[in-house]
């Protein structure tokens, strides 16, 4: 019943004509930043972040939510009229979608995006509203060595599941917990590994790495790709921005399909958009009466993907509300935006500022409608976009990083750091070492390693404590299993490929 | 070839990042694992990563046994260009608050696009002006966000 009447509260707090502008403000600048390559979800929040100070946090947070799956709407636009994910969870829309719009069924390829991301982004926040509560009280039970466990396991699954390799994945990870040592220890004043940089002794921002790894190095990447002409044809709007009956009925079922994949594996930590978006993807061509349609147009290869990556956005808040704990790289990013307002999400949260936790989860469901709106009558708007030359939105893309990175603490330190990221972000890219898992880590390594000092505090310097209760060692388990997984699944592959190798 | 320069890399990171963390002094009053306990987990982290990618690159030659080509000679063009941007953009910050935000950035712009947007001078100029002057006048009067005057008087 208590439940009830916080969301019912939170209603009243996301109507308030002030929050219901930051939604609207968070879905556009969404949209935008989905419809723009060059900056994704991480990188348009981040930047956003120093724009936000001064504001109240609750109507902050709802713009950078908007922000967070408002993208998942515009990434759509380019894949289908482009060929190139605006946003890395739209690159299967980009299979079916430009082949849909080069068959001249381009409208019809925009609208079902925008209708299945409105379907399942409305049933992944339905989801949000009736597990959130439940695993917050779960959570009220974990002591540190909970959380370490918990963080562990967070950071092994992203490790595991963002690249092709486990080790680079690994690598990732550890690198961010170590530019997260950098800085003053909280619990003894000591600096470490400041290198004798006054600017250190805070620690190196999580925007100004965000901003390195996912905007200047995409900004490398895309002057790259403009010098080697690798850019596909836009093609133009044609048909009416509808379905047909038999298109609707087509992907109905894929909807609701992809709207429950992508929240379930937005809950879990790790896996993220771009993996529902295939799972949906191989689901559908799998269940499809015409599995040979895929790749040449099927609308089912669009409206699955598109629902289940904006269903992920709202199965991944679950765990950043109620545990605290992101699960991927853009809810990282926003844990780091709640930080910064001295907001830390958990169970706690939902007791002290019932408020700002149902405020922000209502939005989601007004966001989603206004979502609807722009994407579908006002695409038009927004395709306009892709006009602007890319020789000349590449360099603005640096200049608004420069802002970003400058006004935080108007440091030129900064902006050497986020030049330094960019270039890591650039050669990581060439030698796939995953990103992610870096930008993860940054943002937990703080709380990591303070629960790792506290468990080791209570239990007198004892490691026992990490395998001592059921959930430890449940998380234990699981985090080794999510890193050898992705071996005993090679193994296997590999075993299968052997008789067929020497029978050929 | 990549992988094992980036196998070699994380042994050396491992190593300096170890001898970094002995430097640490240590006040251990109240804190019985003190600030160098994490860091050396993470040493050892770095040492066990080092040692899976050393299988990742063993079973991949098990593997694969086709060697790659030499790069495309548009690929490094390519990889050249992105290094003239990086030196750019390092020259952008180098001058950055003595000349102040809009001058250097519209300088830097105006560069940037006249390589990538060939041609186009009068929206290459005009962007790069207007985005200047009105991204300036927005967060410094505005938002009151701070960003380098530099030689202008506002």
């Amino acid at each position: 019943m208590d439940t009830l009447t916080h969301i019912l509260n939170g209603f009243a707090v996301c109507l308030q004509p002030i929050n219901l502008w930051y939604t609207f403000v968070g879905v556009f600048l969404g949209t935008i930043i989905g419809v723009l390559p060059g900056i994704g979800p991480s990188a348009g929040i981040a930047l956003l972040i120093p724009v936000t100070f001064g504001m109240e946090p609750t109507s902050a947070l709802i713009m950078m939510c908007g922000i967070y799956y408002g993208t998942k709407y515009g990434g759509s636009t380019t894949s289908i009229l482009i060929r190139t994910p605006g946003e890395a969870a739209s690159v299967m829309t980009s299979i079916d979608g430009y082949e849909m719009a080069k068959n001249g069924r381009a409208g019809a390829a925009l609208a079902v995006s925008a209708i299945g991301s409105f379907i399942a982004g409305t049933l992944g926040v339905i989801g949000l509203t009736l597990f959130a509560v439940p695993l917050t009280s779960m959570a009220l039970k974990f002591g540190p060595a909970e959380y370490f466990t918990l963080m562990l396991f967070a950071m092994t699954a992203v490790a595991s599941l963002a690249g092709a390799s486990p080790a680079k994945g690994l690598l990732s990870t550890i690198l961010g917990l170590m530019v997260a040592t950098i800085g003053i220890d909280l619990q003894s004043g000591q600096p470490r590994f400041t290198f004798g940089v006054p600017e250190f002794q805070d620690g190196v921002g999580f925007v100004v790495v965000v901003v390195g790894l996912f905007a200047v190095s995409e900004v490398f990447r895309g002057m790259e790709g403009i010098f080697k002409g690798t850019a596909a044809p836009m093609l133009k709007i044609k048909g009416r921005l509808w379905l047909t009956r038999e298109e609707w009925k087509r992907s109905i079922g894929p909807i609701w399909r992809g709207g429950v994949i992508g929240f379930i594996i937005g809950v879990l930590p790790g896996a993220g958009g771009t993996i529902a978006s295939i799972l949906s993807y191989t689901t559908e061509k799998r269940l499809s009466k015409h599995p040979e349609e895929f790749g040449h147009g099927a609308i089912e290869g669009v409206a699955g993907p598109e629902a289940a990556n904006n269903s992920d956005t709202a199965g991944a808040m679950v765990p950043l509300l109620s545990l605290g704990v992101p699960g991927g790289g853009a809810t990282a990013v926003l844990l780091g935006a709640f930080i910064m307002y001295g907001i830390q999400p958990g169970p706690l949260l939902f007791q002290t500022r019932p408020d700002l936790v149902w405020g922000l989860i209502d939005s989601m469901y007004i966001g989603n409608i206004m979502l609807l709106i722009l994407n579908l009558p006002l695409i038009g708007i927004f395709v306009r976009l892709l006009y602007v030359p890319i020789g000349i939105l590449y360099p603005l893309i640096v200049a608004i990083s420069v802002i970003g990175a400058y006004a935080i603490n108007g440091s030129m330190t900064d902006l050497y750091l986020i030049l330094f990221f960019g270039v890591v972000g650039y050669v990581f890219d060439k030698v796939d070492i995953p990103v992610a898992p870096l930008v993860l880590s940054l943002v937990l390594g703080g709380m990591m390693e303070q629960s790792f000092r506290q468990a080791m505090t209570i239990s007198g310097g004892d490691p026992k404590i990490f395998v001592n209760s059921g959930i430890t060692i449940s998380l234990v388990i699981l985090s080794i299993i999510s890193i050898l997984t992705p071996f005993i699944l090679a193994r296997i592959k590999a075993f299968r490929n052997v008789p067929l190798a020497e029978s050929e | 070839m990549a992988d094992r320069v980036i196998f070699a890399c994380t042994l050396v990171l491992a190593g300096i990042y170890f001898y970094a963390t002995e430097q640490l002094p240590t006040l251990e009053i109240g804190d019985p694992l003190g600030p160098k306990a994490f860091p050396r987990l993470l040493g050892v982290g770095l040492v066990i990563t080092a040692v899976v990618l050393l299988l990742e690159i063993l079973r991949a030659r098990k593997t694969a046994s086709v060697a790659r080509g030499d790069a495309h000679p548009r690929d490094r063009g390519a990889q050249l260009v992105v290094a003239g941007v990086a030196v750019w953009i390092l020259c952008y910050f180098l001058v950055f608050e003595k000349l102040g935000f809009v001058i250097a950035t519209t300088i830097f712009l105006i560069g940037l696009t006249s390589y990538f947007n060939r041609g186009k001078w009068v929206a290459n100029v005009s962007t790069s002006v207007l985005f200047c002057l009105g991204g300036y006048l927005m967060f410094t009067k505005a938002l009151g966000v701070n960003l380098a005057p530099g030689i202008l008087p506002f």
